[in-house]
């Protein structure tokens, strides 16, 4: 019960458990019509979808302020490709609430010439722009790792004696290889290096959480901007996990990317 | 702009933000309603006084358990009187709070069978009920401190003087008003999140006394209740040592 109350506190755990919510209607809402439900009962989902779809625009007013803030902190950063990606991603997610803003202004009736369309398109456009800047900074991040560990390896191959000829365990290096053998060893080299790939996620699960996080909620931009449609079940179960993800960084703060 | 992100990030904070907003609509619609030529500006505050009253409902949802949390801890409290009150007041508001998913459950139309007027009223009066059971503790509070400070004068002009004067017969009943306000005030004048809270529950308490009809006011008074309740309730989430502790 005091977990509870620790967790509710923060304004942003409610809206991620309003998040979660508003796909799980709408991944129920999509199976439902697929196994053919009661026409009531669809209504009914569709309709707490709209609730907690406007319920979520008002927890969010206020947001831009947070992200400008986040971006003012990102320009003090010391790498020069982390803070050209988190500034701008945070740039763009300051615009993206901005125009959530607007859009609950023209739901709420308090702007009723909006244009809804227009400037829903808008913020996720905005959002998919910040989406990319995430998942390039984290591509940045895996690299470094990769070519950390993999520097770290042959160090240590370097170091137990003779090692291994070639070093293919970098990968990195080219070597005389024959052409006819060419294939067989392109596909262990990409082998190696998905395998290296695999003990840097499995060492780092911050980075694992942001990269999935940011890979799931890529999929409802680029469903709503009509880039590459997937459908209501899909965006519905990605943004599910993407939202039960971003809980388990607000529970656990561990579990947080640090820049 | 870091405090203000501070106090955002914190549910207690934003909402009291939007309360305070929803309020001042309500207050600012029965100032501007009589006035001709405003009724596009009154629809407009009627809007978003609804929209954010119906928004706010998300920050309520789940303050069951943390109603359950405070009736626990006040169960702990050493006074009687303080225990009593805040362990019924406590309950009251567990009561309130069902009631008020209850409501909820219905305007999301996850059913159709629930009785807004029942309900709404039932959870009006928990409300009320909690209300006053605070201020009573809050008097309580406040005649604890008023016999302090009177100890606290007496110690020190029997240590300033000899001899006490004595005061003039005539008058004698507005000079007992006057020193007991004038008492009333230097208690609370030491005492700030006793008077933040007394302030707070009387001006909360309006909004359900004109909701059961028992003191029926009108929305501009109801709507500046709330309003100054709001600015007092974000002064507690912004200053965290106005609160008033439960010993």
């Amino acid at each position: 019960m005091d977990a509870w109350v620790r967790f509710s506190a923060q304004s942003q755990a409610r809206e991620r458990l309003c998040r979660a919510a508003q796909y799980a209607c709408s991944l129920l809402g999509h199976a439902l019509q697929r196994h053919g439900a009661s026409p009531e009962l669809q209504k009914q989902i569709r309709q707490l979808e709209g609730h907690l779809s406007l319920g979520r625009k008002l927890l969010r007013l206020g947001n831009s302020a947070d992200a400008l803030e986040s971006a003012k902190r990102a320009v003090h950063l010391s790498d020069v490709v982390l803070r050209f990606c988190i500034t701008v991603s945070h740039l763009n997610r300051a615009l993206y609430f901005a125009c959530d803003n607007v859009l609950w202004a023209g739901k709420s009736g308090l702007a009723p010439r909006v244009d809804q369309e227009k400037w829903a398109q808008r913020s996720f456009r905005y959002y998919l722009f910040s989406l990319i800047m995430n998942l390039s900074r984290d591509a940045y991040e895996i690299r470094l790792l990769m070519e950390q560990e993999s520097s770290a390896c042959s160090r240590r191959l370097k170091g137990s004696g003779g090692g291994v000829p070639g070093g293919s365990e970098t990968g990195g290096l080219g070597g005389p290889g024959s052409p006819g053998g060419g294939l067989p060893q392109l596909a262990l080299k990409l082998r190696l290096q998905v395998l290296l790939l695999a003990r840097v996620l499995r060492g780092h699960p911050p980075l694992l959480l942001d990269v999935v996080r940011n890979a799931c909620d890529l999929f409802i931009p680029l469903d709503k901007l009509g880039l590459w449609r997937c459908g209501p079940g899909i965006v519905g179960l990605c943004g599910l996990v993407s939202s039960i993800l971003s809980i388990l960084t607000l529970i656990y703060p561990w579990l947080r990317l640090k820049p | 702009m870091d405090a203000f992100i501070r106090f955002t990030n914190q549910t207690q904070g934003r909402d009291r933000l939007f309360r305070a907003t929803q309020y001042t609509c309500m207050l600012l619609r029965y100032l501007l309603e009589p006035k001709a030529g405003k009724e596009k500006v009154v629809m407009k505050l009627k809007k978003l006084e609804s929209s954010v009253s119906t928004g706010r409902k998300w920050f309520r949802l789940g303050n069951v358990v943390h109603a359950i949390q405070a009736t626990e801890q006040s169960i702990h409290a050493t006074d009687l009187v303080p225990r009593l009150c805040l362990t019924l007041a406590n309950l009251n508001r567990v009561i309130y709070f069902i009631c008020d998913t209850i409501l909820w459950v219905r305007s999301v139309g996850l059913t159709s069978g629930i009785n807004k007027e029942k309900w709404r009223t039932r959870a009006a009066h928990h409300y009320c009920f909690s209300l006053l059971l605070s201020l009573v503790r809050d008097l309580y509070e406040i005649s604890l401190q008023m016999k302090r400070v009177t100890r606290d004068r007496a110690r020190k002009e029997k240590s300033a003087s000899q001899d006490s004067l004595g005061y003039s017969v005539a008058d004698e009943e507005t000079e007992w008003l006057q020193s007991f306000l004038l008492l009333l005030f230097r208690s609370l004048k030491q005492h700030p999140p006793l008077l933040l809270d007394t302030v707070k529950n009387l001006c909360d308490i309006l909004n359900p006394l004109d909701q059961l009809g028992i003191y029926k006011s009108n929305p501009g008074i109801v709507g500046l209740g709330g309003l100054v309740s709001s600015i007092a309730g974000m002064i507690t989430v912004a200053y965290p040592q106005m609160k008033l502790k439960t010993r």
